[in-house]
């Protein structure tokens, strides 16, 4: 075919395959392979040695760039198995509510109260927890670091899987449901492909914020207990602490590296191949390309292994899963055992929901007035920045968005270099901020709006430019021929045209925003404690003291008002823009 | 005699002296009593009609058409007519309630609730009741004859009773999508389910397939449950719904794969069938790179693999281009009619005409608000079917008819059996016509062809072409050399010029095939005309060149004459005159039987 014709030209120029003779061409192609499968089976020993050496509280983190690279594959190993813990849970989780109609009553409405839960007022518990839980490994302190990386990143992921279960194409349902496709058929076939576009790009955003949170509980002080965890971001805040600008560079410059890396290595392979997942009935011109995935799909090792492997199991597995479902189809009672299993574990569920609301009410019952006070005005003024910070935000980025949106080849230019700049953890850029802010004067409280503006104003630049590029051809042309001014485009066309696009972004950003607050409020730098009044700065320090009551106070407090106001503004919004502001196709 | 009954007729007619007419008409054989209440407006014939005693009127309605019985039997009080249809022959009323499409003939039941009436055991319902599945036979009366006329073709594969569909709003009320019905399909047949959008054709589909539930009732395959008997049914959607991600070939094999069939049986099988549709080395193929003409093609292989019983189909060709479907359509035919493809039966969803009397044996209409049965009929014509001939536009029509017109019952058109073929216009003038019948009313009535001929100084061969255009009016009968004319032509003698112009009207539309062709033809269109040459195509399939144009000619020339139409020659269109006072047969039928089904509904 000439698609096939065309990619083949297209590699040909990118790499020199064409010169090289055919026996080393291919020979050359699994080199890379074969590295990275023995490189994959060290880390694994690597890793396995580390976890189960003895416990070491406080990791003297070493300052020199000779160190990074080791930090650098710690960091990494702990975001990418929080990240595949996450993508276990969103399957599952996903799975249920999109399919249990009464699963999903509660657990949607769960998941969006989790999202709103600032992760980082969890990182004390959790961390004792753990430690508690392995006392003598340094496993317990790494798995609190995964699982505050996973509650971090698995909510969108598993938001976007039911939003994707749910909105399967009806016919494509009913052609699974009349040829009595096997559950495990209709998953893989229908189920997981057409949720790995939204899986994909939601994988992208949770890895980014899994670095984020990454940076801030590598290193933390409980009280009197400092926990140190050899990795980049105890790099970076140990660097920052002690002032020292140059290890802060390199911290920030490594940190630089492996983000391109991913994205070169990982996301763009996987987006290249999660074309083939896009529901459309014409092929698109433009269509992303990766080298990594057109190296992995030449490989003849890997077309080898998959043969050998991947077919006969996958086979096996549709087969077995089709045949037990025809024998199931004259017996059932397996079902009543499910709904009993069900029972239980929701009854045990419920006791230990009640358990945990009843001590946190005791707690909170010792609450003084002034801890009280804080909280309070503290959450005002988080709330202020918050939404200082998203005005801000849109403030810049919606002519930016609209610039980029509408015209494709500036969007080229941009918009890989804003996903870059987007990946980059606003955690690890604090220090360098807080080095300028305080060279050039001006305390925490505008540091902090910065700080903010950081970590969330990329939500709401890529939706505008979404929002910009889906605006209809034929609507623009509309407007130049009945010649409209510019004033009046924006308001007739174009400002109608992103609100769906800009409240998606804002209210992730708002909900980002409250997040980072938690680190942006209040700071160790060059050895001193920056704060500002805020929620955050509330949270950070009652953590800093391990005061514990005030910690769950301001974090009931934090999760509280998240959700109101999803409850009161954005959900109406996303009303009207599902609504009056849909743009058919 | 005739005459005698005749004038007194119309002199106490003309006098408004009912109850002397009834006596008169008591007194007159049945079937002149019949013509000459015929011969009457509508509303002297009601009013006569209502005034017959039970036994009479019983009698004499027999002798009209089907639905003009339905008409006058509801000029009568409830009661009344549950008396003159006792008082009917029995195989005349199984004759009268055969004929009545569905749903006159129910509502006609209801108003009859209660009474049952045996059939008469003649050859005309032979074997009605014998084949009757059970559902039909808790109704006392027996179905409608579609039903009947199905039965022949095969087993029952499929069988809805009483399905309903209705959904509940967010507002708590509930809508009906689907009004109960009942439905067989049976093997060997392709059943096509016509309907305007949304008026719950595919939601029928799905509940016959077993996708959805109905809200009540019940769809058995071969007589069992859905659930119970998992039927092997196949669809082929609209939109396709294939898996992109999927090559041809996967595709294609996934519902073998559900099957649990092993890798290479399924490769098999599935290249088989691609070979049969025309996708041989397209396998690797994703769906994105096809056309949505090749799509399709994987669709229906997808749903041919499975050899399904039943293959479902929602308009398969709707989003297709018109060449496309068109090409598509032919080879799907191809294929069943050869049984290349292992199915017993197609249902096929359209909202196409044309594409339904192409394809289909059996054509059930749908009416909307909530889906009920319109109009179930067969299309027995041979395959492969002619666009242009006239038996196709015939059911075109029809169905077009039933569809745009939804408070209006038509009777679909007659089948092959008593198929009726063109009469060839005898070459004669309506003038011509009027002054044979004149004479002949001066000759008593009839006289001798020869005579006659004689008498008017003309040679046999110029007289015979007025007689025969006579004869095919009605007006006239010619039996073993003698000319006789009819009351109608009796009628029509007599009738002044205004009227001649509209007896011949009517006489040319009830009689002649070219003319209803014509009249329907321009009723259908909104404007009312339609160019010449449309009919010149139509005659050409049955005479040679010359005698089309000579055909066109004579029919223009009746037609101008009567002013059923006019003609102008310099752009060649036919235009519909509109008679508002004097409606066609169909639009009286229409408004009498809304008038009735409005006093229906009071009562």
């Amino acid at each position: 075919m000439s698609r096939q014709s065309t990619s083949a030209a297209l590699r040909s120029f990118v790499l020199p395959w064409g010169v090289l003779p055919r026996s080393s061409r291919s020979f050359l192609t699994d080199l890379p392979i074969f590295a990275l499968g023995l490189a994959l089976f060290y880390s694994v020993i690597a890793i396995s040695r580390y976890w189960s050496g003895p416990l070491t509280a406080q990791v003297e983190i070493d300052l020199h760039p000779r160190a990074l690279p080791v930090y650098v594959f710690y960091s990494v190993m702990r975001i990418s198995i929080a990240y595949f813990l996450s993508l276990a849970f969103t399957l599952v989780y996903g799975y249920i509510a999109a399919y249990n109609a009464r699963a999903e009553r509660f657990m949607i409405p769960l998941l969006d109260v989790l999202q709103s839960i600032p992760v980082l007022s969890f990182l004390p518990g959790v961390m004792l927890a753990m430690v508690s839980l392995f006392p003598r490994r340094q496993l317990g302190l790494e798995l609190g670091a995964i699982l505050l990386i996973f509650t971090g990143q698995v909510w969108n992921m598993a938001f976007s899987f039911y939003a994707s279960l749910k909105s399967i194409p009806q016919e494509m349902r009913e052609v699974a449901q009349l040829y009595r496709f096997s559950w495990w058929q209709s998953f893989t076939q229908m189920e997981l492909p057409y949720a790995v576009i939204g899986l994909v790009w939601n994988s992208m955003m949770s890895v980014a914020g899994g670095w984020f949170f990454l940076m801030a509980c590598e290193m933390f002080i409980l009280g009197n207990r400092d926990f140190r965890l050899p990795g980049l971001g105890a790099y970076l805040q140990t660097a920052a602490s002690v002032g020292d600008t140059r290890a802060i560079l390199w911290g920030v410059t490594a940190m630089l590296v492996v983000i391109i890396l991913t994205d070169q290595l990982v996301w763009r392979p996987l987006i290249a191949w999660a074309q083939k997942f896009k529901v459309e009935n014409v092929e698109a011109t433009d269509v992303p390309r990766s080298p990594i995935l057109d190296l992995i799909r030449r490989s003849k090792l890997i077309a080898f292994l998959s043969r050998k492997t991947v077919t006969p199991l996958r086979e096996a597995l549709v087969l077995h899963f089709a045949h037990s479902d025809l024998q199931s189809e004259s017996r059932s009672g397996k079902a009543q055992t499910r709904t009993w299993l069900l029972w239980v574990l929701g009854a045990a569920l419920l006791v230990g929901i009640v358990y945990a609301v009843f001590n946190s009410a005791v707690l909170l019952a010792g609450l003084h007035r002034e801890e009280l006070k804080s909280v309070g005005v503290g959450a005002a003024a988080t709330f202020l920045r918050v939404n200082l910070t998203l005005v801000l935000g849109a403030l810049w980025t919606i002519p930016v968005g609209v610039a980029i949106g509408s015209r494709p080849r500036l969007a080229r230019v941009a918009q890989p270099i804003a996903q870059i700049a987007a990946s980059v953890p606003a955690t690890a850029l604090f220090p360098i901020v807080l080095l300028a802010l305080v060279r050039f004067g001006g305390g925490l409280g505008t540091a902090s709006i910065v700080l903010l503006l950081l970590g969330t104003q990329w939500y709401i630049l890529f939706n505008v430019i979404a929002g910009a590029s889906a605006i209809p051809t034929d609507l623009k042309e509309v407007c130049n021929v009945f010649s409209f001014s510019k004033f009046e485009r924006w308001r007739k066309l174009i400002l109608p045209g992103i609100f769906p696009f800009l409240i998606t972004g804002l209210v992730t950003a708002s909900g980002g925003a409250w997040n980072a607050s938690i680190v942006a409020e209040y700071f160790h730098f060059k050895g001193k404690t920056f704060s500002t009044t805020g929620l955050g700065a509330v949270i950070s320090q009652a953590t800093d003291n391990g005061n514990f009551r005030l910690l769950l106070a301001a974090t009931v407090c934090m999760a509280a008002i998240v959700v109101t106001v999803n409850r009161l503004v954005w959900r109406r919004m996303y009303r009207l823009a599902a609504t009056r502001f849909k743009l058919e196709a | 005699m005739n005459s005698l009954h005749n004038d007194k007729f119309r002199s106490l007619l003309g006098q408004g002296q009912w109850s002397d007419l009834v006596s008169l008409v008591k007194e007159m054989p049945v079937s002149l009593a019949a013509d000459l209440i015929g011969s009457l407006s509508d509303e002297h014939q009601q009013t006569l009609f209502r005034l017959l005693p039970t036994q009479l009127a019983a009698a004499v309605i027999t002798k009209f058409p089907y639905y003009h019985q339905y008409i006058l039997l509801h000029t009568r009080p409830p009661e009344e007519m549950r008396e003159i249809i006792d008082h009917m022959a029995p195989d005349q009323r199984m004759q009268l309630f055969d004929e009545l499409p569905e749903e006159v003939w129910q509502r006609l039941m209801d108003e009859l609730a209660g009474r049952e009436y045996a059939a008469p055991q003649t050859d005309h319902a032979e074997g009605v009741h014998t084949a009757l599945p059970e559902a039909e036979v808790t109704t006392p009366f027996p179905c409608p004859p579609v039903a009947r006329r199905e039965r022949e073709t095969g087993e029952i594969v499929i069988e809805a009773r009483g399905v309903e569909k209705s959904f509940l709003q967010p507002d708590g009320t509930r809508v009906q999508v689907i009004a109960p019905l009942d439905l067989s399909v049976y093997s060997g047949t392709v059943v096509a389910l016509l309907g305007a959008s949304g008026c719950g054709k595919s939601t029928l589909l799905r509940i016959l397939s077993g996708l959805a539930a109905p809200s009540s009732g019940c769809v058995l395959w071969h007589g069992k449950p859905c659930a119970e008997a998992t039927p092997n049914a196949a669809i082929v959607f609209q939109s396709f719904a294939l898996f992109p991600w999927l090559t041809v070939l996967e595709n294609v094999e996934a519902p073998l794969m559900a099957r649990g069939v092993t890798a290479p049986e399924r490769r098999r099988r599935a290249l088989h069938v691609l070979d049969t549709v025309g996708l041989k080395g397209f396998q690797t193929a994703y769906p994105k790179e096809l056309s949505g003409g090749m799509k399709q093609r994987v669709g229906f292989a997808r749903a041919l693999v499975v050899q399904p019983e039943v293959l479902f189909m929602d308009e398969p060709f709707s989003a297709l281009d018109v060449l496309t479907a068109e090409s598509l359509r032919g080879e799907l035919l191809e294929l069943w009619l050869n049984q290349k493809i292992d199915t017993k039966t197609i249902f096929i969803v359209t909202h196409n005409i044309e594409e339904a009397v192409l394809l289909a044996d059996r054509v059930i209409v749908l009416g909307r608000n909530p889906a009920h049965i319109r109009a179930d009929f067969r299309v027995p014509l041979p395959q492969p079917r002619e666009r242009k001939s006239p038996q196709f536009l015939l059911y075109v029509d029809y169905i077009y008819k039933v569809m745009t017109k939804p408070d209006v019952m038509f009777a679909p058109p007659p089948e092959v059996g008593q198929k009726r073929i063109y009469q060839p216009l005898p070459h004669a003038r309506p003038g011509g016509i009027a002054g044979l019948l004149e004479l002949l009313v001066d000759r008593g009535g009839a006289e001798d062809l020869y005579h006659l001929a004689e008498q008017l100084l003309m040679d046999i061969e110029d007289l015979l072409p007025i007689i025969e255009a006579a004869a095919l009016l009605g007006f006239a009968r010619l039996e073993q050399g003698d000319v006789e004319i009819t009351p109608e032509g009796r009628i029509f003698a007599e009738a002044d010029i205004a009227t001649r112009k509209a007896l011949f009207r009517r006489a040319a539309l009830k009689n002649v095939l070219l003319f209803q062709q014509i009249e329907s033809a321009l009723w259908a269109k909104a404007d009312h005309t339609i160019p010449l040459e449309l009919f010149r195509d139509l005659l050409d399939e049955h005479y040679p060149e010359n005698e089309v144009e000579r055909q066109l000619e004579t029919a223009l020339h009746w037609g101008r004459d009567c002013e059923l139409f006019t003609y102008d020659s310099g752009n060649q269109r036919l235009q519909l005159i509109l008679h508002p006072e004097e409606k066609t047969d169909q639009e009286r039928e229409s408004a009498a039987l809304e008038n009735k089904s409005s006093e229906v509904k009071s009562s």
